[in-house]
């Protein structure tokens, strides 16, 4: 049998060996990420060269260069205003939706919410045709409207499942005590469980935001001169004859500015906001 | 829970299912509901009645003729379709067992306390949140010939130059990395958090019996493991049945159409051959596999009977 301050120190040296490894595997796996963000501080030449990183190649040229962008200005204004819009519309919609779902038995209940889940789970291929047929005939197609109206599709549904857990969370005794006192349903939703289930509005905007951010396929196909993403427009950088890596990664860069403000300040609620309603409570 | 809290719940809940008779439910998801009709089942329901035409995109092209399910007869008669098929069913097989294994590997590996534990686990999980078209720029760049950095290493190794993505096998092999990459730290998050549920005390008494390694990843872990394992692979699979933007990044679906997975070629018959009647139905197959799926899983979890168990324990 070892004695304790053996164990002690093999348990020492059996934690390092894991620390070293897990930062091992952390580094290869942050790699791209950091190769991409040193790029955007790169000229296009010395990343072009395949010349070994150095500190005097860094430069704000890329930076200068893409924030001139028009195309990519306009990608940004968009994109900032569409995830703000489809987030609005859908964490309301979304809240009260879930509201009634928590705390409504009604016929078909079930099934509607089910029918919620799986909608947020379909494949963007199948409806982005139809939609592109039904925005062009009713003339929302590349236009803010449109596209926030095919964000705030993907985006309803999954706010409903990320809130239900909120919603369902919040003791009856409050509604009961608000109802006694004769104030109505919505007087209940709005004065009761939103200044409750705040921190889950706040979880549920960031994480609609993000969707709406990241989206690329419906911006892609449902937008064009007017109403692009910052998404669509760094396709757009990546498109043409000469490869403007540089600028491709500052722009990169800048777009993943809240992606790891939000993600690294919303430790706790991560495996609910990727899978909302896909895993058991 | 004590028993005038029950009693109250008990009122509570008769007097609220009398009121909900009412128009009040309704009102509150009616919102919502409109929204998915308009976006959600109009385009779908739209889909189906497409599907069932010769659609040109642009009205130059010639006129709509319905053709009943001449187009889904047409699909089977097409190559590039079960192409496309066989790429992304090959995607999903390959790309999702490999994310699990190593998800559930440096699952194990971090599964205690050690310096600086919080900060790895928190960082492995950026990737997952990195915007897919940077994700298929990112990995576009690390395997460029010349200078991308993968091939320097492997030139520095001594190996030879490869243009990855200028050949068929390789770039199939490169839209697999690029999504092993992103996405293996979403296996390692729910199978990580899994393990912790695991109650230690099973894990100690398995120890004192003698049991080594092997036989209790075998015999303990796996097993209450396996609803959160089945759970991690159906979501993948709903997700990796979708993938397009990384690819159409990567790759375009090119060279030729080695990547040319399921969604890129739904979107290369609409809008590059502008056949809208045959996306379509492609778009319904598509439709149809992904529901099967997401049910399956739904199914499994009943995610609403949980919360109301949780909220009324």
């Amino acid at each position: 049998m070892m004695s304790t301050p053996r164990k002690k120190t093999r348990k020492i040296i059996v934690n390092s060996i894991i620390a070293i490894v897990a930062f091992a595997v952390l580094a290869i796996e942050l790699y791209p990420i950091a190769i991409t963000v040193l790029n955007g501080f790169r000229r296009d030449i010395d990343i072009l060269s395949g010349r070994p990183f150095q500190l005097n190649q860094l430069t704000l040229r890329s930076y200068q260069l893409v924030l001139k962008n028009v195309g990519f200005q306009v990608g940004m204004k968009n994109s900032i205003i569409v995830g703000i819009l489809s987030t609005g519309i859908s964490v309301l919609i979304g809240a009260m939706a879930s509201y009634g779902i928590a705390r409504f038995h009604f016929r078909g209940r079930n099934g509607l919410a089910y029918s919620f889940l799986v909608l947020r789970m379909l494949p963007q291929i199948s409806l982005v045709i139809s939609l592109y047929l039904m925005f062009s005939a009713v003339g929302l197609r590349d236009t803010i409207a449109g596209i926030t109206l095919a964000h705030t599709s993907f985006n309803v549904p999954y706010v409903i499942w990320l809130l239900l857990p909120f919603f369902t969370a919040v003791d009856k005794a409050y509604e009961e005590a608000a109802m006694v006192d004769g104030c109505t349903r919505s007087g209940v939703f709005f004065k009761i469980f939103i200044p409750i289930v705040a921190p889950g509005l706040v979880v549920g905007a960031v994480f609609a935001f993000l969707n709406s951010w990241n989206e690329f396929m419906y911006a892609l196909i449902l937008t064009g001169v007017n109403a692009k993403t910052a998404p669509v427009a760094i396709n757009g950088l990546l498109g043409g004859e000469t490869l403007t890596w540089g600028q491709a990664c500052a722009a990169g860069t800048i777009m993943l500015i809240p992606v790891f403000i939000f993600t690294l300040g919303m430790q706790k609620f991560l495996i609910r906001g990727i899978t909302a309603g896909g895993v058991k409570g | 829970m004590s028993s005038r809290t029950q009693s109250i719940e008990q009122r509570d809940s008769t007097r609220l299912s009398g009121k909900a008779r009412g128009r009040a439910p309704f009102l509150f998801l009616a919102p919502a509901i409109i929204v998915v009709f308009a976006v959600l089942i109009f385009p779908i329901v739209f889909s189906l009645i497409v599907s069932t035409y010769d659609w040109p995109l642009s009205e130059g092209a010639g006129a709509r003729s319905f053709v009943g399910f001449d187009n889904y007869i047409n699909l089977t008669k097409d190559p590039e379709f079960w192409n496309s098929l066989k790429l992304q069913l090959g995607f999903i097989f390959i790309a999702i067992p490999i994310e699990l294994v190593l998800g559930f590997a440096v699952a194990l590996l971090l599964n205690r306390e050690f310096f600086g534990a919080r900060v790895v686990r928190s960082l492995l999980l950026l990737p997952v949140f990195f915007l897919p078209i940077l994700s298929g720029m990112t990995w576009r760049f690390m395997l460029q010939p010349r200078y991308g950095p993968l091939n320097t290493l492997i030139v520095n190794l001594g190996g030879p130059e490869v243009s990855w993505l200028g050949n068929p096998i390789t770039a199939y092999i490169a839209i697999i990395i690029q999504d092993v990459w992103r996405m293996w730290p979403f296996m390692f998050m729910l199978l990580y958090a899994g393990l912790t549920a695991i109650p230690q005390e099973l894990m100690e008494a398995a120890q004192i019996d003698g049991a080594g390694f092997w036989r209790k990843l075998r015999s303990l872990t796996i097993p209450l493991l396996s609803p959160t394992i089945l759970t991690a692979v159906l979501l993948r699979i709903i997700d990796a049945l979708r993938v397009f933007s990384e690819v159409y990044v990567m790759t375009e679906g090119g060279p030729g159409s080695a990547t040319m997975l399921f969604s890129l070629y739904t979107q290369r018959q609409a809008f590059g051959y502008q056949k809208v009647g045959m996306a379509s139905a492609m778009a319904i197959f598509l439709l149809i596999l992904s529901i099967v799926f997401a049910l399956t899983l739904v199914r499994k979890n009943m995610s609403l009977d949980v919360l109301e168990e949780k909220a009324g324990a």
